[in-house]
């Protein structure tokens, strides 16, 4: 039956031929000193209708360049130098920005990457939404077609057709209820089937999204003929205010209690709604092609999947295609039917998706696959094992293993609790609440949870960055709270973090010599020829170069600023580190890389992880033992192997389900 | 760092002008000598107004001294106020700035409000309430010290602006968590991160001090007649404006230029003190 359809849906989009079709794109930035910079080279790829393709790459691919190209937002300096993009057969190389307009917003759509930043902050949901639909004369239409539509009602014309026409407004809502509860009386449905008839009726009949035709289809499915159903809808669905109209698009975006949230600002939504709005926003106007450029890549892992499968639905539902811009694998082949990879500005592979992920041709794809957290987590046993030869890994593995059940605690946390003043309000908010867990020495504790979820606040404690309100978080079995000065240094010492963001952990006025040999100098170690000495094998264990001395954090890379900062780390020869999302704001391969080096760092000096992380995925590549946390509780406590095989708790059932791409099945093995 | 900003600094234009423009206006305030052998007080009234000749190029003002010589030995006034102004202003409004942002709480709720207490005062109208008070005293410290009494205001903002900002970045945090103090931090990290808006304002007032120190000379609350200055020429030369406008001319040129010296000084030190601005 699927299959069925699934062919019919290809033999249909054969048949009409691409929606969007990119031919040997270029792409050219200009530099200040006037020299082209190729983006994009020769990238090819078309869009079906109703199909969603996926451009996967990582950043500075030239993924998201490719698709601003088709929208006709290139920024700065860029600019397309060859090569063709067709929508629908019409030509769009070459056009100005005028007749862009013309196209964006009712033929094609965007979902920014963004949320926080894409909506302005002082204007309210709804009138964002209205101004899409202003921009594209949809508000004049719409309001028109209602009218027209109000005179046409008693008339015999049928319209029926794009589901765009003739909406339910909320004002007309309670009595085409009742008419509809009269009517299915006379018809004799009683009992269950009325009930559920009417639950159907309450959940489907959105005031703003509902159209006259889907009204009437849904009578007729509850019993009732054909032309009762018909008389009713052509009666009650007389079209709707743009109120109505702007709530029902917010409602179809998955936001609950649009017509209130809609008078809302932005700042009173979260990340996830924000998403919501901007994909009802993208989605306003009905285009044919929406654009989604890395829609999800700030928000928590479930509310991801909540709301991709929400756009999934919608996009079903309304025939639109998408193209989908992520650097997630993983994620791509979930979602979408065909995958593009870009490397370097250019289409290395394209494919189905499945067929992309199981047999990869080009190299890059094929480190990509290996690489991606979210597919590796399915394959790899034990993080140990990546990328060491079979005797060695079976030596670290037993070792693993013993450590695991004799080593004492390095680190222990009991009952830790903090607490934090919300402003303008009485009660205090538990950021943490009652947690115990413990550290073994040489191996890797990771803490799980949703951004709130109180995970950060435990790593500050523990490197007595915060203080706790009640509890206690104890090194080598000592309270981390009470150290003070020679004390504190020395736990300082033995004890380092490396943060999320690479970018701001590094002080940018100083040389990348003088951030590693920070710590040193406030240590009072060695001279300064022992610590240009010690800074250089830093380096050389990072596996950076040592020309990198003389540069400044700007001039590097995320990955090698990362490098840097896990160099810093390294400086005192600690005991214990803590990485506070380490790798979350890398590209899979460095984040590959630099899991990687943490693990070896590990094998070779015995340290002890505590790893705090949004993503259960990269998890199993690095941790023995995880705790999952949500609302400031420790809901889960186990072996990485446990929870992945066996979780307790439903959050963590979710939050594993959410790891995209997780359930694929691959025939790399 | 600063061996960075000097090497990018090397290769700005606008920067080695400014340089240029600046080490000759100080050669000419340390040296006066070497450009005039004229005495700026010397004055015969024969000559009031008299025209341009060899040895006196700029020509005469309406109380008959020479131009030329009186625009070169103005400089060191002008140069004097302008430097120790900024000296003053930059030290008194980082340290209040920087101690206000980096405390919070009511160290800068205190703070604050002085500072908004000094920013109503209008500079111009206070300096010339003090300096009234004070007429007897020529020598040009009175100046400077009025003018760091209302000018740090400007400065302590911007360093507590910069200083709160700074003070939120990730790398303090992680500098604290590798055993450094809050103290250190503000010495190690918070204040260079600081330093770059602290330093174009610097030199930004440095001009507007001279200015100031020129306007106050002009209304004749500055400088006593006996010091030769190029506020104090200004204001004579208007007199003459009419008859002679040369007269006001070159005075005038001389600040003008002297000024844009040390903005454009201080837009290539912005620039080059800013890491995220340098390209690789």
């Amino acid at each position: 039956m699927t299959k069925n359809i699934n062919e019919n849906l290809v033999a249909m989009q054969r048949a009409h031929g691409p929606l969007l079709e990119v031919k040997d794109l270029a792409i050219d930035f200009t530099t200040d000193d006037k020299r082209a910079v190729h983006a994009v080279r020769s990238a090819s790829f078309s869009v079906y209708p109703g199909q969603w393709v996926a451009i996967v790459g990582e950043s500075g691919s030239g993924k998201s360049t490719s698709a601003m190209a088709v929208l006709g937002l290139l920024p700065g300096t860029g600019h397309v130098v060859g090569g063709s993009i067709k929508l629908d057969g019409q030509e769009l190389t070459g056009l100005k920005q005028k007749d862009f307009d013309k196209l964006r917003g009712s033929r094609m759509g965007l979902v920014p990457q963004d949320p926080m930043s894409n909506l302005n902050p002082v204007w309210r949901i709804g009138t964002q939404v209205q101004e899409s639909l202003k921009a594209n004369g949809m508000d004049v239409a719409h309001e028109k077609r209602s009218a027209l539509a109000k005179a046409l009602a008693g008339a015999e014309v049928e319209v029926r057709g794009k589901d765009d026409e003739t909406f339910l407004g909320s004002d007309k809502l309670p009595a085409l209820m009742d008419a509809a509860k009269t009517a299915l009386q006379e018809a004799g449905v009683s009992g269950e089937a009325y009930d559920q008839a009417l639950a159907e009726f309450e959940r489907d009949w959105v005031p703003g999204s509902e159209t006259r035709w889907r009204v009437a289809d849904s009578l007729v499915k509850a019993g009732l003929d054909e032309d009762k159903a018909w008389d009713i809808a052509k009666r009650y669905v007389t079209g709707s205010t743009m109120d109505d109209r702007i709530a029902g698009l917010l409602a179809e975006a998955g936001l609950p209690d649009a017509a209130t949230r809609a008078r809302q600002y932005p700042h009173e939504f979260s990340g996830g709604m924000r998403q919501r709005a901007l994909i009802a926003i993208g989605l306003a106007c009905r285009p044919d092609l929406l654009i989604a450029d890395e829609p999800t890549s700030a928000l928590d892992v479930t509310v991801q999947k909540k709301i991709l499968d929400h756009l999934h639905m919608l996009t079903d539902e309304l025939g639109t295609a998408v193209l989908f811009i992520t650097h997630d694998l993983g994620l791509a082949a979930e979602r979408a039917q065909h995958i593009v990879v870009m490397y370097k500005g250019q289409v290395v592979e394209s494919g189905p998706s499945l067929e992309v992920l199981q047999h990869p041709q080009h190299p890059y794809t094929k480190r990509l696959v290996a690489a991606a957290p979210s597919l590796a987590s399915q394959r790899i046993i034990s993080a140990k094992e990546r990328g060491q030869d079979a005797a060695s890994l079976m030596e670290h593995h037993v070792v693993g293993e013993e450590k695991l059940e004799k080593s004492e605690n390095i680190i222990t946390v009991e009952h830790l609790t903090r607490e934090f003043k919300l402003p303008r309000k009485k009660e205090m908010f538990k950021a943490v609440d009652d947690v115990s867990f413990s550290v073994k020495r040489g191996t890797t504790l990771a803490i799980v949870g949703e951004s709130g979820s109180g995970k950060s606040t435990v790593a500050n404690m523990v490197l007595k960055l915060l203080e706790p309100t009640s509890g206690k978080a104890l090194y080598e079995g000592k309270d981390i709270a009470s150290f003070k000065g020679k004390e504190l240094l020395d736990f300082r010492r033995h004890v380092q973090p490396v943060f999320q963001n690479p970018y701001g952990s590094l002080d940018p006025m100083y040389s990348i010599f003088r951030s590693i040999e920070e710590p040193l100098r406030i240590h009072g170690i060695g001279d300064k020829t022992s610590r240009r000495k010690r800074v250089r094998e830093l380096l050389d264990m990072v596996e950076m170069p040592e020309s990198v001395m003389g540069r400044y954090p700007n001039e590097l890379s995320g990955g090698q600023r990362q490098r840097i900062a896990i160099a810093r780390a390294m400086a005192l020869d600690p005991d214990v580190i803590v990485c506070d999302e380490a790798v979350s704001a890398l590209d899979v391969l460095v984040q590959d890389q630099v899991l990687r080096l943490l693990n070896d760092l590990q094998a070779e000096r015995g340290l002890s992880y505590l790893f705090i992380t949004h993503d259960l995925a990269v998890v199993r590549q690095i941790a023995d033992e995880v705790v999952v946390m949500q609302h400031g509780k420790l809901v889960e406590h186990a072996t990485t192997d446990e929870v992945f095989d066996h979780p307790k708790m439903q959050y963590t059932r979710d939050l594993l389900d959410a790891i995209p791409g997780g359930k694929l099945q691959l025939g790399l093995d | 760092m600063w061996a960075d900003a000097w090497r990018s600094l090397r290769k700005n234009p606008l920067f080695i002008i400014s340089g240029i423009l600046i080490i000759f206006i100080v050669v000419v305030a340390l040296f006066p000598g070497l450009f005039t052998k004229q005495d700026p007080n010397y004055c015969t009234l024969d000559n009031s107004l008299g025209d341009p000749t060899a040895q006196h190029p700029f020509g005469f003002d309406f109380q008959g001294c020479d131009v030329y010589t009186r625009v070169v030995y103005g400089t060191r006034t002008s140069l004097m106020v302008g430097l120790a102004s900024t000296i003053l202003v930059v030290i008194i409004g980082t340290l209040i700035g920087s101690v206000a942002g980096f405390f919070g709480g009511w160290v800068d709720a205190v703070l604050s409000r002085l500072n908004d207490i000094f920013l109503a005062l209008p500079i111009l109208l206070g300096a010339i309430v003090v300096l009234q008070m004070f007429k007897t005293n020529g020598s040009i410290w009175k100046i400077v010290l009025v003018i760091a009494l209302f000018g740090w205001v400007s400065t302590a903002r911007i360093a507590r602006g910069a200083v709160m900002e700074a003070k939120n970045l990730e790398f303090n945090t992680a500098s604290t968590a590798l055993g450094s103090t809050p103290v250190r931090n503000l010495f190690r990290h918070i204040l260079p991160n600081s330093m770059a808006p602290i330093i174009v304002i610097g030199t930004t007032s440095l001009a507007s001090y001279i200015v100031l120190e020129a306007t106050l000379s002009f209304l004749g609350v500055g400088l006593p007649s006996s010091t030769v200055s190029w506020g104090g020429d200004i204001s004579n030369a208007q007199t003459s404006l009419m008859t002679n406008p040369m007269v006001l001319f070159y005075p005038s040129a001389a600040l003008a230029i002297t000024v844009l010296s040390f903005i454009m000084l201080g837009d290539a030190v912005k620039d080059a003190l800013d890491p995220k601005s340098r390209t690789a």
